[in-house]
């Protein structure tokens, strides 16, 4: 198939491992779905500092289950981005350990503290779930057969996000006030979560017209805040005054881009940041740790052979 | 020789199981699986895999999504909490709802049979 038969088939489940796909086509699905699954592992890995910070045993089985829910959604994504026959599952985790493997911008800001819970379950997991549904009807169909499970688990994810705001903001005076400061410090990060405008995003166009992406930065950023800023109000959180908000002439809201630092984004971007570094460098060091796990399942799949034998 | 056969309805849908045929290769047994699968249902793929090649686990063996109460991992659990300020939240909660719903009377029906 040429690329322009691509662009004039495209459409939601249209393409799959039985279609013969322009090399350009496969190398962005690539692209996006490797980010994807490097952000669930890399999500799950940051959220997992949140079980010992729980404060009661419901909340911390909560969270192990999220955190597990997290590592399978990367199983299915790496799957999913492993059928466009461009890279294989352990060439992408290698990539992420070796600092070349991309992700999302929230997930290089290292954790401490039980207030930041709400801010990656409820704010950018909200985020992320609005992205994800719209993928549902993305052209590639193995992504969007693992979009219908993911979506299908998020549902506890967001609520139970909803739930820790709600319970620390109904706290004591000191607590909210700890809640406020924390969310300051976030609510830039989780605005640029969706990216530039559309005319600074670099990958989006082709993305779009070959129907990986169905929906823009910008559109994903305007639902997200027409949803969110109403719940955050709503528990009784201050929108901060900077980066300032508007409206734009068709009622939907608008960020001041200026307002926001993009330095700070890019070189998260190229895994410069130093939370990069401590993030990406403390899963490697837990990845080497299990390395003999992977040795020994290895071991026993060539010496099992074509033929299944019985474990002796 | 018997193979399975997986039909999947529309383009996009998953392929799901919809019987078996016998047959002496894999061409056979598409030839098989379109007439006794997809002749009448509306079909836009077929796989055929010979039934030797799948593994099985079953609920006798597994305790599929365990016995102990891990209502902490659904949305519903979070009734204090309002999903329908987006689409997608509510979406997912009622699959999860209609989900558990069918768990507990599997469970239910296992409890009346024993």
């Amino acid at each position: 198939m040429d690329l322009e038969t691509v662009m004039e088939r495209a459409g939601p489940r249209e393409f799959g491992p039985g279609d013969d796909l322009p090399e350009k086509y496969r190398k962005a699905a690539t692209r996006m779905i490797q980010f994807h699954a490097n952000s669930e592992v890399m999500g799950g890995y940051l959220d997992k500092t949140f079980t010992r910070k729980a404060p009661s045993l419901d909340r911390k089985l909560a969270n192990t289950a999220k955190v597990q829910d997290e590592i399978g959604h990367a199983q299915l994504l790496y799957r999913a981005a492993e059928t466009l026959g461009v890279k294989t599952r352990a060439e992408m985790l290698d990539e992420l350990a070796t600092g070349d493997g991309k992700f999302l911008n929230c997930f290089h800001y290292p954790v401490d503290s039980w207030y930041e819970a709400p801010m990656i379950d409820f704010f950018v997991d909200g985020g992320a779930m609005r992205r994800q549904a719209t993928l549902k009807s993305t052209s590639w169909t193995p992504y969007a057969h693992a979009m219908d499970k993911v979506c299908f688990e998020e549902g506890f994810h967001v609520k139970h996000g909803e739930s820790i705001l709600r319970e620390l903001m109904n706290g004591s005076k000191a607590t909210q006030e700890r809640m406020q400061e924390t969310f300051d410090v976030w609510w830039p990060r989780i605005l640029q979560f969706f990216g530039p405008t559309n005319d600074e995003s670099v990958h989006d166009d082709f993305a779009q017209a070959v129907g990986l992406k169905t929906a823009t930065n910008d559109e994903l950023r305007t639902s997200f805040l027409n949803m969110y800023i109403p719940k955050a109000e709503k528990y009784g959180l201050e929108i901060p005054e900077y980066p300032r908000l508007y409206e734009r002439d068709d009622g939907t809201m608008a960020v001041r881009e200026d307002d926001l630092d993009w330095e700070e984004f890019w070189t998260i971007s190229r895994n410069e940041y130093e939370g990069s570094k401590e993030q990406i460098g403390s899963r490697r060091r837990r990845q080497d740790a299990v390395e003999w796990v992977r040795e020994s399942l290895e071991t026993w799949e060539s010496s099992a052979g074509p033929t299944p034998q019985t474990a002796d | 020789m018997i193979w399975e056969v997986f039909r999947q309805e529309e383009p996009g849908d998953s392929h799901e199981h919809v019987g078996n045929v016998h047959a002496p290769d894999r061409e056979m047994a598409t030839l098989f699986a379109r007439i006794q699968h997809a002749r009448r249902m509306q079909t836009n793929s077929l796989w055929v895999t010979p039934r030797d090649e799948i593994g099985e686990v079953t609920a006798e063996e597994a305790a599929f999504g365990g016995r102990t109460d891990k209502s902490y991992r659904w949305a519903m659990t979070y009734n204090d909490i309002d999903a329908s300020f987006a689409e997608e939240v509510a979406d997912s909660e009622s699959k999860q709802r209609e989900a558990a719903r069918k768990r507990r009377e599997a469970l239910r029906e296992e409890e009346t049979d024993a």
